[in-house]
């Protein structure tokens, strides 16, 4: 067995070699003005070398190895278990999202104010990807241009208060319908086209919609951005220090006690955990309701769905519409936390990131999206040591879990039966 | 002059203060705040250096009211959105002074923070005007503006005696409004500006550019941007025989420009500060700089070095750390640093921040022209 | 006179953009072709087909070797083996145990692993612009002396004839070689294939090979021709030209050419009469009217659903 795979391995650690010692063995490097070749440090050379040998020596034990580990005890202590029962299962959901939600209302009290921010930041992650989710977990349409929407939501915001002095609380929810118009106006056209094709042209709309946006200065203000955007305000109570428009005042002052800085941060963070649980629940309902059924059976096969009356576009649309209008939400409460907003926020990798999120966490569960969201945006964060690799380990840990696990952290899960075909 | 408003606000930042002082006993934390990683991390790393020599130094010369500086570093990536993931896990840490940002679009959002939690920014390398346009009490620069670089360089193309002269610009904050400020002052000089135009950055294909440039038959081209675009117009440019002079500002002129451009770079005209590195009075610390393996030529070294400097100096002059004390002696003092000397007006600008118009040649060597103009 | 020779100058920007687009672009349709998934870390294997091109042309001149043919010849040997090994090593490694699964899971993989490769160089060579030795300079010129004159230089010339060699041959390959009909097999019916006994994984590691290759000889061409490398440079390439795929018909190998010269004259056309900052608007509009009005691009199949 190992003579057979002699050839095999010895081809794979030639791969890995030619792969990696020129880029890493080599650098390239401008000195003054001419750029020269230096040889890497002994220690990458040794690296590259010994990354081959590894690769060798697995390739050549491979069987051996996978069989190994195949008789290793599983380590998931629910392997062996049988399914829950599905009503079970939906119970237990909601109370883990419960427990979840609750812990989540104390905890800007507990920590400091780096982490509520960024918490914050983890909420309008999980609006975007629970949007999203409904776009492509329970519809099934590939949509890379998801950003636009969120675009489209923040743009809103920032401009109506520029020029019209409009609060949070009104541009909140016309932020997200403009956002859903979009989604409608985009979405009808294009919804007739078939998966990848699909994707093509969202990521195209999605691209259009920033380079419109960074162009279009005089009204936008181009690549300057937006800025001095309000913070919400309680009841017209502001938390900045100082009072910044005619007729509101102060939230420390109105009660007396001593101006502190985090009180705007929780502010935005109850704000944004309050539009979350609004988000989850309002596509729950939605999930379970005839339109719901309608994304998932559509999903599952066109074909079969239309036969059975189903309106292909307007059950398209009504996906795309409500995928736009959380993106709308989200985008609200984001440039309301940044202050300030520029195209450049607004980039594809922006998309991607959320979309990794939806596959994260298992297409279509929204549990499973959440837990992603929370892992996708904190764990950057925690591995600031390795800066440098950090987006190197993320779109490493991007491959690798789509080949371990593909299903997601929670996959989605409904009743069915499954009938085994006779090999 | 203070309002009652005021007064409250300092009683509570000195209490704040107080309480973070019980924490990080005899040390003052200044915090550096800029891009370690991500496309624009050389620049970065300019800004690192320089902010850390200057704290060493002034350590090594017994700190500031007899306390050591500590250096806590950051990393924003250049992006909006990190950008105020830090401001407020520096306020977080109880930083009183920071050294930053980088990137216009960064300091932007930060500084929002930043003036809300008392805490006071100087940026080494900011130049985009509306940063100090705000009124905000608590924001610096050791850097000029694009406004005041813009006309530099449009005067000098006006006593050129141009013909046709086209503006090109990267569509970024930087490159757009350094730009436009040439732009305004050339249309207020009479001069005809034939052209006005964006590119995307990062692109690398301008061959339909400089046909049109060609077209249009310009003479003298002004290019708002950093130097991997600007490199590759003059290389193409070049190639496609187009006779025009080129003009950036201080984004272009380093010496990756000739890597890229070649021969095409000779004669590039460009606006920079003066080379602070190349001044006789501060040739020990570019030795100190070139002891430590560090390259000082860079344009943000030395005013991330001046920024640490007029911060340590601040903090002296009122003998305490109160972010709104110093900031106060800031606008009133006058500071001697390796850029120069340093005074602030109301807004916390520079009063004046000198640009000189060099020429660039193909071996990366500068020489300045003499202007006939300003 | 005037107006034509900058019209023809600008056709021809366009043109020499398009072709190169349409190397490119051949990697994506015809991985898409086999086994129907987008392989969004191509544009990344272009990339590294430029910096290995980069690194051989230096260490070359680092060893005094400075006789034009042999420093365009080793550096495309190089830069073809490394991406090639690169292509399969990718398909290998992220998309070969995801096959088969659904759509969206091999797609978030290639962006994974898009970010990886674009990293991965990053660290390993800097962030920085790279200026890449002009090779080949000089041209020809069109028009009268005074007024616009029109050039078409020598390295366009080259563009021109490596993409239509390089796609000649790929043609014949396709249509005439053992491999190449198994390719057309496969991508007809992947398991009818394997039925007739085509080792169907061969093939598709086949196809990504071929396809990185096409893309090496594209990363020396604009190297070259643009004049820089860095790393973020074939993510938008392989925007570009992934868009020059789907507007051709994806899947379709003349429909890469089509789609990449459409796009690099319109790119080239917006930038000469409009404004070159819409050029990016004007080429995703583009493609997306096009897929309203054909929705399998000029020359894709059109699809039947099947019940």
């Amino acid at each position: 067995m190992v003579a057979q795979n002699f050839g095999h391995a010895l081809f794979c650690a030639m791969i890995t070699l030619i792969i990696s010692f020129p880029i890493l063995g080599f650098n390239l490097e401008a000195q003054g003005i001419n750029v020269t070749l230096t040889g890497a440090k002994t220690t990458t050379i040794i690296g590259v070398v010994l990354a081959s040998i590894i690769v060798f020596g697995f390739q050549l034990f491979r069987d051996a190895i996978m069989g190994a580990l195949g008789t290793l005890p599983r380590f998931n202590p629910l392997a062996g278990r049988e399914p829950m029962e599905p009503s079970r299962r939906v119970k237990l959901e909601s109370r883990i999202i419960t427990v979840l939600v609750v812990l989540f209302l104390f905890w800007p009290f507990m920590v400091s104010r780096g982490s509520v921010d960024l918490a914050t930041l983890v909420l309008i992650y999980i609006m975007l990807a629970l949007g999203l989710n409904v776009v492509v977990g329970l519809a099934g349409l590939l949509d890379l241009g998801y950003e636009a929407f969120y675009a489209v939501g923040a743009y809103t915001f920032a401009l109506l208060s520029r020029y019209f002095d409009i609060s949070f609380w009104l541009a909140l929810p016309i932020g997200a319908l403009l956002a859903a118009l979009f989604g409608l106006v985009l979405g009808f056209p294009v919804l007739r086209l078939r998966g990848d094709y699909l994707a093509i042209v969202t990521l195209g709309f999605g691209e259009i919609i920033r380079i419109l946006l960074n162009n279009w200065t005089n009204v936008t203000g181009g690549p300057n951005g937006i800025g001095g955007i309000p913070d919400p305000t309680l009841f017209g109570m502001e938390f900045g220090r100082r009072v910044k428009e005619e007729g509101n005042t102060s939230f420390h002052e109105t009660f007396g006690i001593a101006y502190s800085g985090e009180h705007k941060v929780i502010f935005l963070y109850l704000i944004a955990l309050v539009l979350a649980v609004i988000t989850a629940m309002v596509i729950r309902r939605l999930m379970r309701m005839p339109v719901g059924r309608a994304w998932e059976a559509l999903r599952e096969d066109e074909i079969a769905a239309r036969s059975l009356g189903l309106s292909r576009t307007a059950v398209k649309l009504s996906a795309f519409t409500i995928g736009a209008f959380f993106a709308g939400f989200a985008g609200t409460v984001f440039a309301s936390k940044q202050g300030f907003i520029s195209p450049e926020s607004f980039v594809f990798l922006e998309s991607a990131i959320i979309l990794a999120i939806v596959v994260l966490g298992g297409m279509g569960s929204q549990l499973g999206v959440i837990l992603a969201a929370i892992a996708v945006t904190i764990l950057p964060e925690l591995a600031r040591e390795f800066s440098e690799y950090r987006m190197l380990i993320f779109g490493a840990a991007m491959v690798l879990m789509m080949v371990w696990r593909p299903q997601g952290l929670l996959p989605m899960r409904r009743i069915h039966i499954k009938l085994n075909r006779l090999e | 002059m203070r309002t009652p408003v005021r007064k409250i606000t300092t009683a509570v930042t000195a209490a704040a203060a107080l309480t973070a002082a019980g924490q990080a006993c005899a040390e003052i934390q200044i915090g550096i705040a800029g891009p370690m990683t991500g496309p624009v991390a050389q620049y970065g790393d300019m800004q690192f250096s320089g902010a850390r020599m200057a704290i060493e130094q002034i350590n090594e010369t017994g700190g500031v009211l007899g306390e050591q500086l500590v250096a806590v570093e950051y990393d924003d990536v250049c992006d909006p959105k990190q950008a105020v993931t830090v401001a407020n896990r520096l306020v977080n840490d109880g930083v009183q002074f920071v050294v930053g940002h980088l990137c216009s679009s960064s300091t932007q959002p930060a500084s929002d923070i930043y003036e809300d939690e008392g805490v006071l920014m100087v940026t080494p390398a900011s130049t985009s005007p509306e940063i100090t346009e705000r009124g905000y009490e608590l924001v610096f620069r050791t850097i000029g503006l694009d406004s005041m670089q813009g006309p530099v360089a449009a005067n000098y193309l006006a006593s050129l005696k141009p013909e046709k002269v086209a503006i090109v610009h990267d569509k970024q904050q930087y490159g757009e409004g350094i730009a436009t400020a040439v732009r305004d002052t050339l249309q207020k000089q009479g001069i005809e500006v034939a052209m006005f135009e964006g590119i995307t950055a990062g692109d690398k294909d301008f061959s339909s550019l400089i046909t049109k440039l060609k077209q249009a038959n310009v003479d003298y081209v002004y290019y708002g941007g950093y130097h991997p675009e600007l490199g590759l117009i003059l290389r193409q440019a070049r190639q496609a025989d187009l006779d025009a002079t080129f003009m950036g500002p201080e984004g272009v002129g380093n010496k990756d420009i000739n890597t890229i451009a070649g021969e095409a770079a000779e004669g590039l005209l460009v606006t920079l500060p003066p080379s602070f590195d190349q001044k006789e009075e501060n040739q020990e610390l570019i030795k100190a700089f070139r002891d430590k393996g560090e390259d000082p030529s860079g344009p943000f070294v030395l005013t991330s070095y001046a920024a640490v400097q007029v911060i340590a100096r601040g903090i002296e002059m009122v003998d305490s750390t109160n972010p709104f004390e110093v900031a106060d002696a800031l606008r009133k003092g006058s500071f001697e640093t390796p850029i120069g000397t340093i005074e602030y007006d109301k807004t916390g600008d520079l009063e004046s921040f000198e640009f000189v118009v060099y020429e660039w040649h193909s071996d990366g060597s500068k020489t300045p022209v003499n202007q006939s103009s300003r | 006179m005037q107006d034509l020779l900058y019209f023809s100058q600008q056709l021809i920007n366009g043109l020499t953009i398009g072709s190169a687009y349409a190397l490119i672009a051949i990697g994506y349709t015809m991985v898409y072709g086999i086994i129907g998934m987008i392989n969004f870390a191509h544009g990344e294997i272009y990339m590294i087909g430029a910096y290995t091109a980069l690194i051989a042309i230096t260490g070359l001149a680092t060893l005094g070797i400075a006789w034009l043919p042999a420093v365009l010849i080793v550096a495309l040997i190089c830069a073809m083996i490394v991406s090639s090994a690169m292509g399969w090593a990718v398909e290998r490694t992220a998309y070969r145990p995801v096959r088969g699964r659904h759509r969206l899971i091999p797609l978030i993989s290639a962006i994974g692993m898009s970010i990886f490769l674009q990293n991965y160089v990053h660290l390993a060579q800097g962030s920085r612009n790279i200026g890449f030795p002009a090779l080949v300079e000089g041209g020809l010129q069109f028009g009268s002396g005074e007024g616009f004159q029109m050039s078409l230089s020598y390295m366009q010339i080259t563009i021109f004839i490596t993409t239509v060699i390089c796609m000649t041959a790929l043609s014949l390959f396709i249509s005439r070689s053992r491999i190449g009909r198994a390719c057309r097999a496969v991508s007809q019916d992947l398991g009818m294939a394997n039925l007739l006994g085509i080792d169907t994984n061969r093939i598709i590691s086949a196809t990504f090979v071929i396809g990185a290759a096409l893309a090496a000889v594209a990363g020396l061409l604009l190297g070259m021709y643009y004049g820089s490398v860095d790393p973020l440079f074939g993510f938008i390439a392989g925007l570009k030209a992934f868009t020059a795929a789907v507007l051709g018909g994806i899947g379709s190998i003349p429909g890469a050419m089509l789609g990449g010269l459409i796009l690099g004259v319109a790119e080239s056309l917006t930038s000469g009469y409009l404004s070159g900052e819409y050029k990016d608007v004007v080429s995703f509009g583009l493609l997306i009217l096009i897929l309203l009005f054909k929705p399998t691009g000029l020359l894709g199949k059109p699809e039947v659903e099947k019940i």
